[in-house]
């Protein structure tokens, strides 16, 4: 299997601070690759450092089967990039701006332009600055999906959008990932579980698993066990248990790797036989927030 | 070359207005000087105040156009839309020199070559000159300026940058005291091209440097090092004494003369003018006249430095090497040691037979060229002056007006107001340099001067004899820079001893 991006170890600090934590990745090809985590996660700097904005600290990036210290011309020109802080020339028109980028690009289709222009209701002869942040993001999808690019890496570029116009850059987006790997970050799972295929999961520079969605859902469940009398919680607890809550009688945890056999037999070695055990599939966003959860308490 | 192309286009259109008031400024320049009066210095008020602020507005134009051309794609920071497009950097740096090269220096290389020639400069001879005044902008107007833009993010920032090099430089260097000191006669005078040269390449490596380093690269962080490491190197100020100054002009003489051509020793005919001369700070002025020998009588002799030992029999030693422009005194073919020296030493040696060894630093001038300039509108080409014209009006001074292209001449020049060339009324004050290059920095080519009589030119009725009918111009050029050994043997300094009350 082919992987347009994979990292190694890949460390990248800001001076004390460490943003990326030996982070190895691989990204299938054709996948959607959503990155999610908080908010200082270190999502960003991933990006930024696999598009050769900023050099890693240490450890390696490959992108399009290049390290990411030596992208050049040629591989950006398969690759769609678009980030919410991204930078635009201002004073180029929505049409200016795509006549601009045309040259720079041999796989350039000028219907598929036109068609995106016309898909995202752009005013063809407003000048981006002023445009609203969702014209100015489809603005920068628009002119990062007309040369069919091999790779689109996209940067939290839902954030701050109103769903329809989320909802707008996805149409946009999803119809034409035949062929091509989209690697997208978010902070909100919620925002990319509908489409994504593959989930990688960072926090504070580490990534805590990369796995495909499906197998993400089926590993996760909220357990609801009920004992016939308040009991404490059982010092031997399973490591991935996690969040366990209590209230009178009712212990509530998330596995993070449900089996239902084993689950089920260790809940009886700790709890002991006969009891009333209630196995519930989670939401992805339930899922992301209990890992972020557990993550903090772990750190705290 | 066709992606450079396609940016430079780009920023045409993006960056019309400045462009269009960089080629305004420059049409200005060429409005303004060349249908100007012949005599600058009589030129109108408005002129010469437009001319004036044009030589201003220019550079500021250029700095603006080329500051915003960069930062159109801006090179700090990691959110630029086009660090992640299919820019080659070459392209894009040359997309931006092509745009200097269009609006900065081509407007400005025919701005130059249509004032030259209106003011009836040949064009063909100054070429050299417009060529070599287009490296010495670029250098000096184009790319420090392009180098800080690219380590830069706005205008603003660039603005803050500029005053803190401009600020580091000014504190970190003495070189500040030594540039007011170049107002007021620093020591290497017509050589102080050496140390200006030495400056501008290390500008124009450290900003080349700076910029590829940029564009290549997009480290700012080091590279704004480099930049600082640049200003360091020229506040620390050209590594080069006055004496391997004058050893580097030397080799640029158009004539070789052995240095032990010439000798220097001891003026015996003229011992009533040796001075040891106490003062009150107890430091004793030394005044020893020399003689030079082996240079011929048409040859005009210009004293550049003296460093001198002066050793006692006892062995007692004082060196006269600091400032070897300030040790020499002349006038004509009248030179003498002077410096001063601690009066204990003086107590030490001045009974004892001194010796002084050292050497003396000459430019030697010669192949004179006389040319009469008539009185009338006529202008004349005038070796060591440009092109001169000649005014007598009755009851006021006699005028000769000149103008230099690019650069004055080297050349020692006198002129003569009397019908006897022989006498001299007249040896124009300017800077000159014996640079061997063929301009100087300039932004408005041509540089007036002007001599007058300190007589009157009489009325037609009074004048007895052959009238006046042209101003007579001797120019001697630099033809070698020698350093002569100075010799003295046996001198007595106490019998020439005088103490200021």
């Amino acid at each position: 299997m082919n992987y347009p991006i994979r990292t190694h170890a890949l460390t990248r600090r800001y001076g004390g601070t460490v943003a990326l934590d030996g982070l190895d990745l691989e990204v299938p090809e054709g996948s959607i690759f959503g990155l999610v985590g908080p908010n200082g996660a270190g999502k960003t700097t991933a990006i930024k450092v696999l598009m050769n904005l900023q050099r890693p600290s240490s450890g390696r990036a490959e992108v399009l089967e290049c390290d990411s210290v030596r992208l050049g011309p040629s591989h950006f020109a398969q690759i769609g990039y678009v980030s919410e802080n991204q930078k635009l020339p201002g004073g180029m028109t929505v049409e200016g701006f795509m006549n601009y980028l045309r040259p720079f690009y041999p796989t350039w289709d000028d219907a598929l332009a036109d068609e995106l222009i016309r898909q995202f209701d752009l005013p063809r002869t407003r000048k981006l600055r002023h445009l609203s942040h969702g014209m100015f993001m489809k603005a920068a999808m628009a002119s990062s999906l007309a040369y069919r690019p091999k790779l689109i890496v996209l940067d939290e570029p839902f954030t701050g959008l109103d769903p329809l116009v989320r909802d707008e850059l996805i149409e946009g987006l999803l119809p034409r990932t035949e062929n091509t790997t989209v690697f997208i970050s978010s902070h909100d799972l919620s925002e990319i579980e509908s489409f994504a295929s593959h989930i990688g999961f960072l926090d504070r520079g580490r990534l805590q698993f990369s796995e495909e969605m499906g197998s993400l859902a089926a590993r996760f469940r909220e357990v609801e066990v009920t004992l016939e009398r308040p009991a404490a919680i059982p010092q031997q607890w399973p490591a991935t248990w996690l969040n366990a809550q209590q209230s009178a009688a009712v212990i509530r945890f998330v596995d993070s790797q449900f089996e239902a056999e084993r689950t089920m037999a260790e809940v009886e070695r700790l709890f002991g036989g006969g009891l009333q055990v209630a196995v519930n599939p989670m939401p992805l966003r339930a899922i992301f927030v209990t890992l972020a959860k557990a993550g903090r308490k772990a750190a705290a | 070359m066709r992606q450079a192309l396609h940016i430079l286009k780009k920023d045409v259109r993006h960056l019309w207005i400045e462009i269009a008031v960089v080629l305004i400024a420059t049409g200005l320049l060429v409005f303004i000087d060349t249908p100007r009066a012949f005599w600058l210095s009589n030129a109108p008020l408005p002129q010469t105040v437009g001319a004036t602020l044009v030589s201003y507005l220019l550079p500021v134009a250029w700095w603006i156009l080329i500051v915003r051309a960069v930062h159109a794609e801006t090179l700090t920071g990691d959110r630029e839309f086009w660090q992640t497009r299919p820019y080659s950097w070459r392209s894009l740096l040359a997309a931006k020199a092509l745009l200097v090269a269009l609006f900065v220096n081509l407007p400005m290389l025919a701005a130059q070559a249509m004032i030259v020639q209106q003011q009836g400069f040949s064009l063909s001879a100054e070429i050299p000159s417009l060529l070599w005044n287009q490296v010495l902008l670029t250098v000096v107007f184009v790319l420090p300026v392009a180098a800080i833009a690219a380590l830069t993010t706005g205008i603003i920032q660039f603005v803050v940058m500029v005053l803190v090099l401009f600020v580091s430089l000014m504190l970190l260097s003495m070189r500040f005291m030594m540039f007011a000191a170049a107002f007021v006669g620093g020591g290497w005078r017509a050589m102080e091209w050496i140390r200006t040269y030495y400056d501008l390449l290390v500008i124009a490596i450290g900003a080349a440097a700076a910029l590829l380093w940029q564009y290549a690269r997009r480290r700012t962080l080091g590279a704004r090092v480099l930049a600082a490491g640049v200003a360091m190197v020229l506040a620390a100020g050209a590594p080069i004494s006055w004496a391997a100054g004058f050893g580097i002009q030397s080799r640029l003489s158009r004539r070789a003369v052995a240095e032990s051509a010439i000798r220097v020793g001891y003026n015996s005919k003229l011992e009533f003018t040796t001075r040891a001369l106490i003062d009150r700070n107890q430091r004793v002025n030394l005044h020893i006249p020399l003689q030079l020998a082996g240079i011929a009588d048409d040859v005009m002799v210009k004293t550049e430095g003296l460093v001198a030992t002066i050793e006692g029999a006892g062995g007692a030693v004082w060196r006269a090497d600091d400032h070897p422009w300030a040790n020499a005194g002349s006038t004509g073919r009248l030179i003498a040691l002077q410096t001063m020296v601690d009066e204990s030493f003086y107590e030490k040696v001045k009974d004892q037979s001194v010796r002084v060894r050292g050497y003396l630093y000459v430019t030697l001038y010669g192949n004179p060229q006389v040319t009469k300039v008539p009185f009338g509108d006529r202008t004349v080409p005038v070796p060591g002056m440009g092109i001169c014209a000649a005014s007598a009006v009755p009851g006021a001074p006699y005028f000769l007006t000149c103008r230099s292209a690019f650069r004055p001449e080297a050349d020692l020049v006198s002129v003569s107001f009397s019908a006897s060339p022989d006498v001299v009324d007249y040896s124009p004050r300017r800077p000159i340099s014996y640079s061997p290059f063929p301009a100087e920095l300039s932004i408005d080519p041509v540089t007036p001067y002007v001599a007058y009589s300190t007589f009157k030119a009489p009325a037609p009725d009074a004048i007895q004899g052959r009238p006046l009918d042209a101003v007579t111009v001797e120019a001697l050029e630099p033809v070698a820079h020698v350093r002569a050994p100075l010799t003295i043997d046996g001198l007595r300094l106490a019998q020439f001893e005088a103490r200021l009350k």
